[in-house]
Formats: C-alpha cells, structure tokens, sequence
C-alpha cells in the first residue's frame, strides 16, 4: 500500500527487482503545504489610490526667478438640490485657458445625500472626457516626461467619500509610460482644493 | 423463515465433508486493499499549486471592523505606511483615537485635527529614531487613509490637510480593487 511498484524483471531464481517508493512522506508534504497556505491565505486583496497634497519644499536660494504656474485639469464637482454634474477646466494658476465643459452626472449614479449606493460607483463618461482632454491637451504626454499633469479637485463638502473615489478613479483612467516604470502609470497626479 | 449466518450458500448443503470443501472454494480474496493514489496525489498538487499561485507574502492589511471600504478600478499596490482609519465617528491612528468625526462636522469647515498632528508628527519622529543615518529628505511622507464610505468630504479633506502639514504630503486611500471595465 502507498507505494510505487517498478517491475524489472527477477528472473532465474534471483532476487526480485521489484522495488517499492514509498509515497507516505511525499502526502505528508502535501498536506502541510496545503495547511499551512490555507491558514496564511488572503482573500480580500486591498490596493490603494494615491493623493498628493502639493506641499512645497523648503526655500530654497538657487530659484531666482519666479516660475510660471503649470497648466492643471480643474475637476468640479457640481452637487445642487436641482442639478449634478461635473465641470472639466484647463486653468494656469487662476486663468482659465481652455473653456469649461460640462460632464453630465448619470442618474444611475445618484444616490440620497451621504449614503453611497451597493454597487461600486463608476463615472465612465467622466473617464473618457478626462481621457480625451488630456490626450488632446495635457503638458506631459511623452513616454520619457518625468513629471505628470496635475488635476484638482473640487467638490462640496457634504459629498460622500464613495464619491470622491469615483471621481478620482475616473481622473486616474488615462495612463501613460513613465521612465523607470515598469507598468503604465496614471497620466495624473490628484489633489484635492481648499475650498 | 429462519435468519441464517451470512456466508457462502453454493454447493454449503453437500453432505459428505471431504466433498464439500473440495467444491466450496477455500481461497478468497485477501482482506487488505490497495488504495489507488494517483489520483489523490494529482488533486493535492492541484491545491498546493493554486494556493501557491495566490500567495501573499506581504500578509493581510488589517482593516477596522468599522469601515467599509469604497471600491475602485485605477488602482496601486499597498505599502507599508502608517494607518489612519476613519470611521463614522472617530479618526484611529494605528488604532489609537485621534480626533472626532462629529467635532470637525459640527464646524463645518476644513480645519487642522490637532491629536491626529501630534500623533503623525510622533511617528515621523520614530522613523527618524529608527534611521538614523537618513537625512529628513529620505522620508517617505507616505500614510494610508482608510476611510468609511459614506464619510464626508469635508472630513477627508481635514484629514488630508492635517497629514499634509504633519510631513505626510503623500496620502493614500485603501480601496476595495475591483476589475477593470474597458470603456468604448
């Protein structure tokens, strides 16, 4: 029992080469790896999305003169009692560049104030207009640009954080190459305004 | 009808004795059976190399029993950073309260969360405690937010700008990953 049987002959009288491998120890081996990644098994797999506060560094004596501000997406959120949805503006420090475009908000996605609904929340139409926006207009596009565009986001203080995310998930949808990266990374850095 | 002791029955009625056991059969099958275990082994190679392809080394975050984690397509891998969970009601620092929910929304506007300061700032003093030789450049400034979902904004944005000013300019948000959807 438990064994292999390897039949090579045995003939004229001589000892049997019938030899036996004994399989015991090897079920033994399987079942304590079984065990042992059972009890260490993860089965909800946790990932993160990133925010940048845009802190700046101590002064420092070598910038004499004053940089120009960056070109930076303005994603507002527009929640009112009679309309929602999402307002899309290119601006360089206060001055708007580009027109605003509004994104409608779909009524799927609405849910009553500061609850979030079962169902993951996803602002695909909001994806694809960042997505266009930012191949049509963002600064860094190129694989070898080591810095990403910026996108601030604006929104109401009573909004719900599962729409926050969404919103977020939606500006990190464009992804491009980045140098030293292995896997693409989110055209976007996203920071939140002070409002 | 009578109950009879189990056993054979053919040719068991032959009167004479030495005629029954040549007819009877005395042989039989041995007791012990060998159990086929190829097909044992090849499932428990099935298991082993399954559990062994979903494998964390990195082990499971813990999560406070209290949050709910919204979910999110675009997503980073996890890392090792301090954890700030904030629930309905408290904001927990590695599990240590360090600020009310209710008191920041009662203001109703973004304000420093003092407590959650003071603790970010002793942490980032521990990091600098525990590599000595690296310069406050080398910090990370990295710290994970686990936020309940329905938590609202303006209380994800005190707890931003706190972390922000505390030296953690970096904030993640734990999320749930969910598949991606391709949009056309």
């Amino acid at each position: 029992m438990a064994g292999v049987s390897v039949d090579s002959g045995g003939k004229g009288g001589r000892r049997s080469l019938d030899s036996e491998i004994n399989m015991i120890p090897m079920i033994d081996l399987l079942v304590c790896c079984i065990s042992f990644l059972l009890l260490t098994a993860v089965w909800s797999h946790m990932a993160r999305v990133n925010a940048d506060a845009q802190v700046p560094g101590p002064p420092s004596t070598d910038q004499v003169e004053p940089q120009t501000p960056e070109k930076m997406l303005h994603v507002t959120m527009v929640t009112t009692s009679d309309d929602e949805k999402f307002v899309l503006e290119w601006r360089q420090g206060k001055t708007s560049v580009e027109a605003p475009i509004d994104v409608p908000r779909p009524h799927a996605d609405r849910v009553a104030p500061g609850t979030c609904p079962a169902e993951p929340v996803r602002f695909t139409d909001l994806a694809k207009k960042i997505e266009a926006e930012w191949t049509a207009r963002g600064t860094y596009r190129g694989a070898e640009a080591t810095k990403r565009d910026q996108a601030v986001l604006h929104t109401d203080n009573k909004v719900p954080f599962c729409d926050l995310i969404a919103v977020i998930d939606a500006i990190y949808q464009p992804k491009r190459e980045y140098p030293g990266a292995k896997k693409p990374v989110p055209a976007f850095n996203v920071t939140f305004s002070v409002n | 009808m009578a109950i009879h002791e189990p056993g054979r029955r053919l040719m068991h009625h032959v009167p004479l004795r030495f005629v029954r056991k040549r007819v009877e059969g005395g042989g039989g099958h041995s007791v012990s059976a060998a159990l086929n275990l190829t097909s044992m082994i090849d499932f428990l190679v099935t298991i082993v190399v399954f559990l062994l392809m979903t494998f964390s080394a990195s082990g499971e975050i813990p999560v406070d029993k209290s949050v709910k984690l919204p979910k999110a397509e675009n997503t980073m891998d996890m890392l090792d950073a301090p954890m700030v969970a904030i629930n309905g009601r408290q904001i927990l620092v590695d599990g240590h309260p360090a600020g009310s929910t209710g008191a920041i929304e009662d203001q109703g506007k973004m304000q420093r969360i003092d407590e959650l300061g003071a603790f970010l700032k002793t942490r980032r003093e521990q990091w600098k405690t525990l590599n000595p030789g690296k310069s406050s450049k080398d910090f990370p400034g990295v710290c994970v937010l686990q936020v309940h979902e329905t938590v609202s904004a303006l209380v994800v944005k005190s707890v931003f700008q706190t972390a922000a000013l505390s030296g953690y300019p970096n904030v993640s948000f734990m999320v749930g990953q969910i598949p991606k959807v391709e949009h056309h």
